[in-house]
């Protein structure tokens, strides 16, 4: 097996890259991870809080969250603290592409906010 | 702050283009490996503040490489997975068309092979192979044991080389 790719970059690339990544600091710095889906994971886990209190006072306790297909959403409510934010750290059940897939289309959050959910830390 | 952009304008001269062929052979096309080595980058100058220098620079570094590199790949699986289509093929797709990739046939065999192994032994394989990166460097970054490395390094070798002589058969 051969160490050699192939692969190649554009002529003065690597001094073009140097110059842009230098411009970094002076640029405005997004949002964390944090800041952009708490407010999304908020929303969607106070309609699950709705849609499990309505269940409950209409008699429907007998279907399943999950029959419902809201069991992601109701178990990042139960992560809901006083303040009604989320600890993003507190999802051990997103762990395989189709929880994911299955969290994403319940919840309608666009895949580029999970960003940085995994392989996160206290850098 | 002037000194954080000093060190942070030393992190780029020192790892940029390193950095840019680590990612580059896990994502597999120019295109992509210059955004995410952007967005890389950004991750970097955010957390420079808090770099409290408990890892080595050095390490501290790779690992915000590493784990975007891997956070990259997933969000690319889970939107292939959103798509009904395979991130494999996608990946695959992706590297044929790469204007910067002008290697043989064997190499290009040797791209696909590698964009077919799970995420983690590609890492791990990239860095030993490619990077030349020591086990005990590659733990340090990933948090890995040695004996877990060595063993998901040799699975890697493996899958590769019956991936590669199969593309050979087939031809």
């Amino acid at each position: 097996m051969t160490k050699k790719t192939g692969i190649s970059v554009p002529e003065g690339y690597f001094a073009k890259l140097q110059t842009r990544l230098q411009s970094i600091p002076g640029q405005e710095v997004k949002p964390t991870a944090v800041q952009k889906v708490a407010p999304w994971l908020a929303y969607a886990a106070s309609l699950a809080v709705l849609a499990a209190l309505g269940n409950f006072i209409f008699g429907r306790a007998a279907a399943t969250e999950e029959e419902m297909g809201l069991d992601y959403i109701s178990y990042l409510s139960q992560s809901l603290d006083p303040d009604g934010q989320i600890e993003l750290m507190e999802m051990p059940a997103l762990t395989e592409e189709d929880d994911i897939c299955s969290f994403l289309i319940a919840s309608n959050i666009p895949v580029e906010q999970l960003t940085e959910l995994d392989y996160e830390e206290d850098y | 702050m002037e000194n954080l952009e000093q060190v942070f304008n030393q992190i780029v001269k020192d790892y940029s283009e390193r950095l840019y062929w680590h990612v580059r052979r896990m994502v597999g096309t120019h295109e992509d490996a210059d955004d995410l080595l952007q967005d890389i980058f950004l991750k970097i100058w955010t957390a420079l503040p808090s770099f409290r220098g408990e890892a080595q620079l050095y390490t501290w570094v790779w690992r915000i490489a590493t784990n975007e590199t891997l956070n990259w790949l997933r969000r690319e699986r889970v939107r292939a997975a959103l798509r009904f289509q395979s991130i494999d093929a996608e990946l695959e797709r992706r590297i044929l068309a790469d204007p910067y990739f002008n290697g043989t046939d064997a190499q290009r065999e040797l791209f696909k092979a590698l964009s077919r192994l799970p995420e983690k032994q590609r890492q791990v394989f990239v860095m030993r192979w490619w990077d030349e990166l020591s086990y005990e460097q590659i733990s340090a970054i990933t948090g890995t044991s040695v004996g877990a490395l060595k063993a998901s390094y040799h699975i890697a070798q493996e899958k590769l080389k019956l991936n590669l002589s199969q593309a050979e058969v087939s031809k």
